[in-house]
């Protein structure tokens, strides 16, 4: 093992850079690190070299531990994307720089020096100074420099960045040679897939300060795990479906999920094609028989020439129940398929039908909660909770602190790391915004994808921001009222108005997760049922029941809905009720959210309050 | 571009650099047989002193103390207008003794501290050196017939003056310019010293910080008549290198040089060389060389030792007009800056 | 194109009137000063030079010069490497104090000193009676020196480190040197024509210095006289022969320094 990375962090200003990140690299490996700028890539490979020092986590170098030790004690080579080259001393000088430090010989650095000059194809250049040198040689020369002293790793950050295209690609075949040559151990961080693809032995994909995904970059390029890496390692359509009976189904097509992909029944699921699994053809007529799959009739919007291949993008009507996640798309109602084609194959169109050759399907995204803590509100975030529910429901957290004070936005952001930590949630992620409380949360939701918003209301003095938030709110709610560690006894309601799937499908999931278990309620207020409402109660069940809850229906006689609700979470001593946030005109929703707020306060329980599908 | 350009300019000036650090350094260098740091008096005084002093009182004592006692010393010296000379000493640089060319720098010295009041006055001859008269100095042939003050304050005549606020000189010139006014006019002195005053400071076309320095700018050629000491001027009128005439005027005031002793620079192994310094000032010998160096001796019979010296048919002192104190308060600030330079000012 | 034309042609003119306007300002104030001081022949040029005061402060003034130089050459680089290398609060007030001495009259720095160090000064009081009293000594000189082309100093080298990397210092460490191997080879011959040309500037503005000197020497002859208090003083007293062959000799290092200066640090090296 030439490299190990053991839970290695760092962040700055209370912002993390890099998350905990564990990493393995064998000998002789050429690991590429890839990630846009300001993903923390190249802070890791500093760490690694000692030009910054970690907050936590430890680094082995050849199974040395050289967490606590200087750049120099490391016998590392770096090279620096802007060479750095030392314009005072010749290309021989700066060669022979990390030998006269190590004391050499002279005769020893002259023979060292003109091998590594041969060797990165430099031979005579030994007189020459920096500004004599176009860019890629003086790139070479960085690297010979690093390579000289025969160091056990070689870490390159960005090293072709500043060079044009074609040097770029010459450079990376030589340097692909000499590090096969010389089997040193190399770590190289770029922000470009195709130089991660032409050199790698595996790649590490960076995001936001995490290591996403490790790989071949064969495999993550065909088995991406993540959206971003899906999205990152080249052109692909993402559609979201939803998981039925074993398929992503995505409107009337039906691709089945690998076994080895887990899944939930009813989950949402992220199918990724790539440009060259599409085929578009005139007619539908013998698509099935070829073993492909029908997507549907389209529009070619856009064709480019790209020498070999041609690419089309080709827009589809919008399917029901299916969204797309890549490529972006901006107002635009229907779907993006990209394709992929040999240049002379004649596409004809406009009009054409689009089928799939293969397809991948993304691991289940982890659920990412939104705590709210705002102390000086009254309403510190509920930790005992959240560290309940982090582990069953496999989630992710961010810690979200909210100032009117532009002084104490530093001030807070250096503290609230610390708070997580004391709190139980250390790898709960910081986030520090300025503002009123109510419409920062509100931006923050919808500027960031979550799964569940926690509010805790247990001081009870945010009413005003509860209201606020209702009247914006884009994900499901968890309003927490007195201390609650996790839920056993769930109560979903669909009591007024609309019933929708979305509460039952929020509630159903948390049930499954926590392993509580749920009753559906139906509140009548007069006489008997209508025939509706036993078919949406057992439709709900079965949702339930396919999530493999433990659940059960009622139907409670009352004289108004929140009696109703109010006397069967007392009864039945649910610990959680789930509300529903259907209506269909802005009047109704705020009767509805008045209802809410009342079963909030005369229930004194915890309420998940859940916004419809759109 | 190669290495051997670059090291090209460090070689040639390290090496222009040493032979200059070399000649620097080379008084400092501790070259065998060169002879231990004398001991050091440091001595300043106003400017026109620096020759007499430096090249003959100083020396001649030098002389005299290592006969009597065997030790060398040395004498650091610092020579400018006496105001400012008062300034620095106020300022504390380390004079151990000045002679200052106006008895009211002794008093501001006194005031601010640096001597104890009146402390020259125990000195023999109350702390007065040596004395020169002021005279006029007129281009040769005397193209404007000058021949006394009232002459200055002619239409067209261009008067070149040392500056009163830095140069003592120039305080005694305003008391020559009024007393020899007041004294021919008994009963109405003040009038007929102010107009005296006024008609010459008309006249002022160039002021200098300092009598020497008055006397450069006359020597390059500014004005037709310079107002100075006897001293400044005397040796080289005898000797004819004088660009000039001396115009002795029928009645002029004899300016008297203070010497004071700065108490506190002075240590106590340093005190009795210091009062030999002091005593040899007043002995026969130095006061013989401040003679022939043009200074008039404060014994009267000394003076027929320097045949340059022309003849004053009035000639008084600071105390004919009851000290400095009184002078300045008056005539100074009373009369010039008040009075005379207003009216020059409009 | 254009420059080539006018280079060849219309130079004449332009050049003609800068030579004219130059002529009395600079070029014949210069050879007045080697006319003069050669005027009585080279014996009596020689006379004047080898008269004991102007040697002193001839010797003096180059003493004074070389200290300065080799004191502000490394307290300067140090400067200009802190406030390059590091952002702190207050970063831009430090930097504007430091350059202050370019700004204020040489005269007004020397009576600071003295109302700061001088006897009856601020410090100078608290100092006296422990025997260190720097004013009117050799050492005020220095220190007015020190004070007044300290900015020199820093404007030559400062520059230059703000043009290197961060990853230039990075560099030498990842392979392999340390601290203070990376500043003496990589850092410093870095630096090499900004220290040249800041030390040659500093030592020549100190050794024509006038205002702060003459305010804390106490200008005492063979102790404290530098050349240019020397020149002044006998200027006054009348001497001009004397005072033209010391002032002579000053111009030519002057003229010697500035061709230093202007042959090999006015094409940088990069």
């Amino acid at each position: 093992m030439s490299i190990r990375l053991e839970g290695l962090t760092k962040s700055y200003g209370g912002q993390p850079v890099v998350k905990p990140t564990t990493l393995e690299i064998e000998d002789g490996e050429l690991f590429v690190l890839l990630g846009a700028s300001g993903s923390g890539k190249s802070t890791i490979l500093r760490m690694i070299a000692g030009l910054t020092l970690p907050d936590s986590g430890r680094i082995w170098l050849h199974g040395r531990d050289v967490t606590g030790l200087d750049p120099q004690q490391r016998g590392i080579g770096f090279v620096f994307q802007n060479y750095s080259i030392f314009r005072h001393m010749s290309v021989a000088e700066n060669i022979e720089f990390p030998l006269k430090i190590r004391k050499a010989p002279p005769s020893e650095r002259a023979r060292r020096r003109e091998a590594i000059l041969d060797l990165i194809g430099l031979g005579g250049f030994g007189n020459r100074f920096a500004h004599q040198l176009s860019g890629g040689q003086q790139q070479r020369v960085a690297l010979a420099r690093a390579l000289v002293h025969e160091p056990s790793v070689l870490l390159l950050d960005e090293p072709f960045g500043a060079l044009d295209v074609k040097i770029r690609s010459q450079l990376r075949r030589s340097l692909k040679d000499i590090q096969r040559q010389l089997g040193v151990t190399a770590i190289l961080v770029t922000h470009d897939q195709e130089e991660a693809f032409e050199l790698a032995d595996r790649v590490g994909l960076m995001e936001r300060g995490e290591l996403l995904e490790v790989g071949r970059p064969e495999e993550l390029y065909a088995r991406p795990r993540t959206l971003f890496g899906a999205t990152f390692l080249g052109a692909g359509t993402v559609l979201v479906g939803r998981a039925r009976d074993g398929s992503a189904q995505l409107g009337p097509l039906a691709l089945p999920i690998p076994p080895e992909v887990e899944h939930e029944e009813d989950a949402r699921v992220r199918v990724l094609f790539r440009p060259e699994q599409v085929e578009i053809s005139a007619t539908s007529a013998g698509v099935p028989e070829r073993g492909v799959r029908l997507l549907g009739q389209g529009t070619i919007v856009e064709r480019s020439f790209l020498g070999a291949l041609r690419r089309v993008r080709v827009r589809l009507p919008p399917i029901p129940g299916t969204r797309q996640a890549s490529p972006a798309m901006y107002g635009e109602e229907g779907l993006l398929v990209d394709v992929v084609l040999p240049a002379e194959e004649d596409v004809g169109g406009p009009d054409v039908w689009v089928s799939l050759r293969g397809w991948h399907i993304l691991a289940p995204p982890r659920p990412r909660l939104l705590v709210c803590d705002l102390p000086d509100q009254g309403s510190p975030a509920p930790f005992p909770l959240v560290r309940g529910l982090l582990e069953p429901l496999n989630a992710t957290a961010s810690l979200l602190a909210v100032t009117p004070d532009a002084d104490q936005v530093e001030p807070l952001r250096a503290s609230l790391p610390e708070r997580a930590v004391a709190q139980g949630v250390p790898e709960a992620e910081p986030v520090v915004r300025r503002g009123d409380p109510a419409g920062e949360i509100a931006a923050e939701q919808a500027q960031s994808l979550y799964d569940f918003l926690l509010l805790n209301l247990s001081g009870g003095r945010d009413a005003g921001i509860l209201e606020i938030l209702l009247e914006r709110l884009a994900t499901p709610l968890l309003a927490v009222q007195g201390e609650p560690v996790t839920f056993q006894r769930i109560l979903i309601c669909t009591a007024v108005g609309e019933p929708g799937k979305a509460d039952v499908r929020a509630g159903g999931w948390l049930a499954r997760r926590l392993g509580a278990e749920a009753t559906l309620l139906h509140v009548l207020t007069g006489g008997e049922p209508a025939p509706w409402v036993k078919a949406h109660m057992d439709a709900g069940l079965a949702t339930l029941r396919a999530l493999e809850v433990h659940a059960r229906s009622t139907l409670r006689p009352a004289r108004t809905p929140i009696e109703g609700i109010l006397a069967a979470a007392r009864e039945g001593d649910h610990d959680l009720i789930v509300l529903g946030r259907h209506a269909r005109s802005p009047g109704e929703r705020s009767r509805r959210d008045d209802f809410t707020l009342r079963i909030l306060a005369e229930s004194g329980k915890p309420v998940l309050i859940v916004p419809p599908d759109e | 571009m190669t290495a051997d350009r670059s090291s090209r300019p460090g070689r040639l000036a390290l090496l222009a650099g040493a032979a200059l650090l070399l000649y620097a350094l080379w008084p400092w260098l501790p070259v065998p047989g060169r002879a231990e740091k004398p001991r050091t008096v440091i001595f300043y005084g106003f400017s026109i002193l620096g020759e007499a002093m430096t090249q003959d009182v100083l020396p001649a004592f030098a002389r005299r103390w290592q006969e009597r006692t065997g030790e060398r010393i040395e004498f650091a010296t610092a020579f400018a207008g006496s105001g400012t000379v008062t300034n620095q000493l106020i300022m504390g640089v380390p004079a151990q003794c000045a002679l200052l060319s106006l008895e009211l720098d002794a008093e501001r010295l006194a005031k601010a501290g640096v001597i104890p009041p009146g402390s020259w006055r125990r000195l023999p001859h109350g702390g007065v050196v040596n004395r020169t008269p002021f005279v006029l100095v007129v281009r040769k042939g005397n193209p404007k017939g000058i021949h006394d003050f009232p002459d200055l304050a002619r239409p067209g005549v261009q008067v070149v003056h040392p500056d009163p606020l830095t140069s003592g000189g120039a305080n005694w010139a305003l008391l020559a310019e009024y007393g020899s006014a007041a004294r021919r006019s008994p009963g109405r002195e003040r009038e007929a010293g102010f107009a005296s005053l006024l008609g010459v400071w008309r006249n002022v076309s160039a002021q200098a910080a300092s009598a020497r320095a008055a006397r450069t700018q006359f020597e390059n050629g500014f004005g037709d008549v310079l107002v100075t000491y006897e001293q400044d001027v005397v040796e080289d009128a005898a000797a004819g290198t004088l660009p000039g005439e001396v115009v002795y005027p029928p009645s002029t005031v004899l300016s008297e040089h203070t010497l004071v002793v700065v108490d506190r620079n002075v240590d106590l192994s340093e005190r009795p060389v210091l009062d030999a310094l002091v005593h040899f000032l007043w002995s026969e010998e130095a006061q013989r060389l401040f003679v022939k160096r043009g200074f008039r001796s404060v014994e009267e019979r000394l003076n027929a030792g320097n045949p340059a010296f022309g003849a004053i048919r009035d000639p008084f002192l600071v105390a004919d007009f009851g000290g400095w104190n009184r002078v300045k308060k008056e005539i100074v600030d009373g009369i010039w800056k008040d009075r005379v330079m207003t009216e020059v000012g409009k | 194109m254009i420059a080539m034309i006018a280079g060849r042609r219309g130079a004449g003119i332009p050049v003609g009137i800068l030579v004219l306007v130059l002529l009395p300002l600079v070029l014949m104030p210069i050879a007045a000063v080697f006319v003069f001081a050669l005027r009585g022949g080279m014996d009596e040029f020689w006379q004047a030079l080898k008269n004991e005061d102007a040697q002193f402060a001839l010797r003096f003034s180059l003493l004074i010069a070389f200290l300065t130089a080799a004191i502000n050459a490394v307290l300067g680089t140090y400067a200009a490497y802190v406030l390059a290398k590091h952002r702190f609060p207050g970063e831009k007030p430090l930097t504007i104090a430091i350059n202050l001495p370019v700004a204020i009259p040489t005269v007004v720095v020397g009576t600071s000193l003295l109302l700061l160090w001088g006897p009856i000064g601020l410090f100078g009081k608290a100092i006296e009676p422990l025997g260190l009293q720097p004013m009117f000594k050799p050492a005020g000189v220095l220190l007015a020196h020190l004070f007044v082309t300290f900015p020199y100093m820093l404007g030559a080298v400062k520059p230059l480190l703000d043009e290197l990397e961060v990853t230039y210092e990075e560099a030498a460490y990842t392979l392999g040197a340390g601290k203070w191997q990376t500043f003496r080879y990589v850092i410093l011959p870095a630096l090499r024509g900004g220290l040249f040309s800041g030390t040659l500037l500093t030592f020549a503005h100190s050794l024509g210095e006038f205002g702060a000197t003459v305010m804390v020497s106490g200008n005492l002859r063979l102790r404290t006289q530098t050349a240019p208090l020397y020149i002044f003083a006998q200027f006054e007293a009348g001497n001009v022969a004397q005072a033209n062959a010391v002032a002579a000799v000053l111009a030519a290092l002057s003229f010697v320094i500035f061709f230093f200066l202007l042959r090999y640090s006015g094409s940088p090296k990069r």
